[in-house]
């Protein structure tokens, strides 16, 4: 049953530039995060494919397969979060709930089948962080990715909590729904270009 | 009429989810074509291609960024353009090839 109860309109507050402070902030927040990941992207470039380390290049032992799984679930996640922000927008609070948790799951799924590449990685290949340049500019990339994977699931899981505590989420909290939204595609967009530049175009080297 | 009337119903949503999902379909055949014939540059360029077209495609149409204020584009490619140009000419300074093969 759809729950509309404690349904506010959500009015956003306007200021001089016409679009709410919060809003503006959280885009240039995401902004600035090109120049992080773009740095950590670069590093991974510059040692991916340099002849001479001892011990295994990461591109040498890619599980494609699972790599594309994974990221088609991530993908997944983008539809199931601005499901819940437009069944927010509709004033459909179990609805918003329902897509709220499923992102949330999604994402963890992620997470888990990052947790199980590194684990291969280490137990099975002996590629740890240390092994050489390349391996280390992948797991710091990739682990800073998947941080920010984690942080995007509690994120999306203390909005689910709210929402089921209260019976529903504020004027406020639709807000932030919007805000992690925003924070959760963009996640999304990084690994997209992870995906295709570390684990589709790299190579070892020759 | 606010820009939230304008935003893509449900079906439009999941229309596009099906859209980034056959990309990234493409994209791992792509990846396994190219092991077979060596594409090299050509294959690189493709998956760029395809890989910009799911960008545009979330950031457009999920993040909602084709419905917002021009300022909020602005500061948004600003930072994408800064990242770019910035991490292009360390990368061009230090002799990587990003892009190998052809």
């Amino acid at each position: 049953m759809t729950d509309v109860a404690h349904v506010e309109p959500v009015h956003e507050e306007h200021e001089s530039t016409g679009v709410p402070t919060l809003k503006l902030g959280m885009w240039i927040f995401l902004s600035s995060e090109f120049l992080f990941f773009g740095a950590l992207i670069s590093n991974y470039l510059l040692y991916s494919n340099r002849a001479g380390f001892e011990g295994l290049y990461p591109a040498e032992i890619y599980d494609i397969p699972f790599t594309s799984v994974s990221s088609f679930v991530l993908l997944m996640s983008s539809l199931t979060m601005v499901l819940a922000h437009n069944a927010l927008s509709r004033g459909d609070q179990h609805g918003t709930r329902t897509w709220l948790f499923a992102t949330a799951a999604l994402g963890a799924v992620f997470l888990g089948g990052q947790v199980f590449e590194f684990t291969e990685f280490i137990v099975n290949y002996g590629m740890k962080l240390t092994s050489n340049p390349a391996a280390s500019a992948f797991y710091v990339l990739t682990g800073f990715h998947g941080i920010h994977v984690a942080i995007g699931v509690f994120l999306l899981l203390s909005l689910w909590g709210i929402s089921h505590r209260r019976g529903g989420l504020s004027e406020k909290s639709g807000l932030n729904v919007e805000m992690v939204g925003l924070y959760w595609h963009f996640v999304d967009i990084i690994w997209i270009v992870i995906f295709t530049v570390v684990y589709l175009i790299s190579l070892p080297p020759a | 009429m606010s820009a939230e009337h304008q935003h893509p119903t449900p079906s439009q949503y999941w229309k596009i989810a099906g859209i980034l999902a056959v990309i990234t379909a493409i994209e791992v055949a792509l990846f396994y074509i190219d092991r077979e014939l060596e594409l090299g540059a050509l294959n690189a360029w493709m998956l760029i291609a395809l890989s910009a077209m799911k960008f545009v495609m979330v950031i457009g149409w999920f993040m909602h960024l084709r419905y917002e204020k021009g300022l909020v584009s602005r500061f948004f490619a600003a930072g994408f353009g800064l990242a770019i140009g910035v991490y292009a000419i360390v990368l061009a300074a230090l002799g990587v090839i990003v892009i190998r093969g052809g």
